[in-house]
């Protein structure tokens, strides 16, 4: 639809309607609510033309737009009420006065609570508005009008109505009695509504649409009220007190329009908040920068953004770690195709129930998405780091078992069989037997290689000097028993987790066995990082990088390797080690 | 000589018990934990104690505490400390607290029961013993550029006998010197190591393992 033309047709009409209006007030005082009166004349206009400026605008601003139009609908009827003046010079605007002066009531009711969309959305709604149009407009505007015609009765100088089909007037009086009284009831009922719907709205909604919702619930309000003081006539009456509340309702429709420029105005404001998420989000934001930028459009600087992970869907911020709600915070769910993508927790009443969270969630939707896959994997990642120290500690654990059995269980018989075997050598008279006493002693000598072959193995299935002594201890012990010339600097002080030293050991082991000449290893503490660097002027065997990067990457260290002319160095770092 | 022997293997305790007996020496208890050694040892006044270094509950170092708490509470007990472990951490652990009537000795030596018996005898002359192999493992293991390697081979004996902790005396005797030759020796060792010459006996087998180890 081209929208300006018909605007511009809008606005004329009510010009017009009000330009005639102020006409016939001036012509007829006595029968008018604007009355001769400056500030019923500004009163008349301002209201009327201020809700069909502020209507046609806001039809013209936004694509759904019903309620614009409505509400400048109603601002025409507003002014039409002067219409069915007998004053009016012309027949064509009394017959339309008489239909519709009081079709504002309907009109301003139903753009209010349709608010700001264009529909209603209760039944509840539907039926009363429905009914407010069957009787301001049929019941006390179109029926009359059919059954009566003033000029034949005592109203020589009234104009004519175009519509009277026949001279009914009881009939005609009766029906606009009950036009009055059920319009007085759709009144109420309607300011009911309105206030109904302002009470049962979120915060959020609450704070954009108070501002129509209360004067247009003053304006019923009014508006009933004036039926209700003309109900014992068959059209509205202009006495002083329904002057009076003609007033109300000229400011209240007044407000009606400021109410709508406000909501404008803040949906204004939230959509350069969008935009500028736009334009961040268009720079790329370091992880996290979401959060900062949310906390920021909805000006809350507590404000927490978790990402659902896992089948049980735990909040996780951007690095993975668990993302607690305060119990003060409210919670909002960002969903996205159906999909939970993130949940805002907030200062309580910010974000409920608003069209931002729909709007930010579009805007942001692949930042978000970009967020969620990045907490994922660091969840993930945290998991499977987690897991393998567990398999490593399983591995050390098992290893230890393995050294203790062995210690405890077949080097422990061994020496004990030894000591047999030397029991009954010592009660055997060698130069009785010598055969035996010879096969005595090759089975002793065999016994205690046995003994030194068994310590060997389980030193190497597990150091115990380590879990004794620590590093510092266990280095010495490596110096102690290498092939080569380990010369060890510095020291470890003091202990570290089993991990840790685990991993160092395995490293100065795992070099120091590969070295065919001299291997420094210099050891510091660096609160509270550890660090071992092994130096080696030449490797002779192969170093088993793979598994010594995975002990050390276990034990949440970085291993470095490096190394010139045939000499090799390896540098660990454990940089959170006590 | 009266000892009480500690180990949780009860092939090992019967059978060092009667070969001890053979050898003349008054095996006075028999026990398999550590709790009880103390109070068995108060009760039973040993001239020494050998003790297994890992026995229930945890098989750790329960014979080294329990070899330190005698030491403390009876220090006319001595305590031969019996390990399978080679590492020279143990022992060190052993003497640093207490250098006097205490020994270690790897645990497969008992089959040499000469070895044990001459262990145990230094021990309750107030000496004290580590076992030949750890010190034949700290004075061979390869060195760049070390004072060691001035040494003259008889020097080299001189100064393993000394880490094992015999005296001037004793190492006259196993060496067939004469007693000052020996300290002449001494002398020299101590020099070219670096170590204060007037550090006494316990203190010189510290000081020569410490430099070992370093």
């Amino acid at each position: 639809m081209r929208r300006v033309p018909v605007a511009i047709g809008a606005l004329g009409l009510s010009v017009v309607v009000g330009a005639v209006s102020l006409a016939v007030g001036r012509d007829e005082p006595t029968y008018s609510f604007a009355g001769a009166s400056t500030a019923g004349r500004v009163a008349l206009v301002a209201a009327g033309w201020a809700l069909a400026l502020v209507g046609v605008a806001f039809w013209v601003g936004r694509q759904a737009g019903g309620f614009g139009l409505l509400l400048a609908a109603g601002g025409t009827g507003w002014l039409l009420a002067e219409w069915s003046n007998p004053g009016a010079s012309s027949a064509f605007v009394y017959t339309t006065g008489l239909v519709l002066s009081a079709s504002a009531l309907p009109l301003v009711a139903q753009a209010a609570l349709a608010f700001p969309g264009s529909r209603l959305a209760s039944p509840l709604d539907r039926t009363a508005v429905a009914a407010a149009y069957a009787g301001a407009v049929v019941v006390l505007g179109l029926a009359p009008a059919l059954l009566f015609d003033a000029r034949s009765h005592d109203c020589g100088d009234c104009p004519r109505n175009l519509l009277a089909l026949a001279d009914r007037g009881e009939a005609a009086d009766e029906l606009g009695q009950i036009g009055i009284r059920w319009s007085a009831v759709a009144a109420c009922v309607l300011a009911l509504l309105l206030v109904a719907r302002l009470v049962r709205s979120s915060p959020a909604a609450r704070r954009s649409a108070w501002a129509v919702l209360v004067p247009a619930a003053v304006y019923c309000t009014a508006a009933g009220a004036v039926f209700a003081a003309s109900s014992s006539h068959a059209f509205l009456w202009n006495g002083t007190t329904e002057r009076r509340l003609w007033f109300v309702q000229a400011y209240a429709l007044v407000g009606i329009a400021a109410g709508v420029c406000w909501s404008a105005y803040l949906a204004q404001r939230r959509r350069l908040a969008v935009a500028r998420l736009v334009v961040e989000l268009a720079g790329s934001p370091p992880p996290g920068g979401l959060r900062a930028a949310f906390a920021r459009l909805v000006g809350d600087p507590g404000l927490v953004l978790g990402y659902p992970v896992g089948e049980a869907g735990d909040l996780v911020d951007v690095a993975g770690a668990p993302v607690d709600l305060g119990p003060e915070q409210q919670q909002t769910r960002l969903v996205g195709d159906g999909r939970l993508l993130a949940v805002v927790g907030h200062r309580p009443g910010l974000l409920a129930g608003d069209d931002l969270v729909d709007e930010v969630t579009a805007t942001a939707r692949l930042a978000l998405e970009n967020e969620r896959l990045q907490a994922r994997v660091q969840v993930r990642l945290a998991e499977l780091r987690r897991s393998r120290s567990r398999i490593v500690a399983a591995g050390d654990a098992e290893r230890r078992r393995l050294e203790r059995d062995l210690h405890d269980g077949a080097q422990q018989r061994i020496v004990g069989l030894a000591l047999s075997l030397r029991l009954a050598s010592s009660r055997l008279v060698p130069t009785i037997d010598p055969a035996a006493a010879a096969e005595l002693a090759a089975a002793e000598a065999d016994v205690r290689e046995a003994t030194k072959e068994l310590r060997t193995l389980a030193h190497g299935i597990f150091p115990a000097v380590l879990a004794d002594g620590g590093l510092d201890a266990a280095l010495t012990a490596i110096a102690e028993e290498a092939r080569v010339p380990v010369r060890v600097e510095g020291r470890s002080s003091g202990r570290y987790s089993p991990a840790v030293e685990g991993a160092a050991y395995a490293v100065v082991a795992e070099a120091v066995g590969a070295a065919d000449s001299g291997v420094t290893v210099r050891v510091a503490r660096a609160e509270p990082a550890l660090v071992v660097e092994v130096e080696l002027a030449g490797v002779d065997g192969e170093l088993d990088r793979t598994e010594l990067e995975d002990r050390v990457a276990a034990a949440d260290g970085q291993l470095i390797f490096g190394g010139r002319n045939g000499g090799v160095e390896i540098r660990v770092v454990f940089p959170c080690a006590s | 000589m009266r000892v009480l022997i500690a180990d949780d293997e009860a092939l090992f305790r019967d059978g060092l018990g009667r070969l001890l007996g053979d050898a003349g020496i008054d095996v006075v208890d028999r026990i398999a934990t550590a709790d009880e050694l103390l109070r068995r040892v108060e009760l039973t006044r040993p001239d020494a104690a050998i003790v297994d270094i890992r026995m229930p509950p945890t098989h750790t170092d329960e014979g080294v505490l329990a070899a330190q708490e005698i030491l403390r509470a009876q220090p006319n007990v001595g305590v031969l400390v019996l390990s399978h472990y080679l590492e020279s951490h143990w022992a060190m652990r052993l003497l640093e607290e207490h250098p006097e009537r205490c020994g270690y000795l790897l645990k497969d030596r008992v089959s040499d029961l000469a070895v044990v018996v001459d262990a145990l005898q230094r021990i309750v002359e107030g000496e004290c013993v580590v076992d030949p192999t750890i010190v034949a493992r700290l004075v061979n293991r390869p060195r760049e550029d070390s004072p060691l390697q001035e040494l003259t081979q008889r020097e080299r004996e001189v100064l393993s006998l000394i880490a094992e902790g015999h005296s001037n005396d004793a190492i006259a005797r196993k060496l067939f010197l004469s007693p000052k030759t020996v300290e002449t020796h001494v002398r020299h060792i101590l020099l070219k190591l670096g170590i204060g010459e007037d550090a006494d006996y316990h203190r010189r087998v510290l000081a020569v393992l410490a430099w070992l180890r370093g």
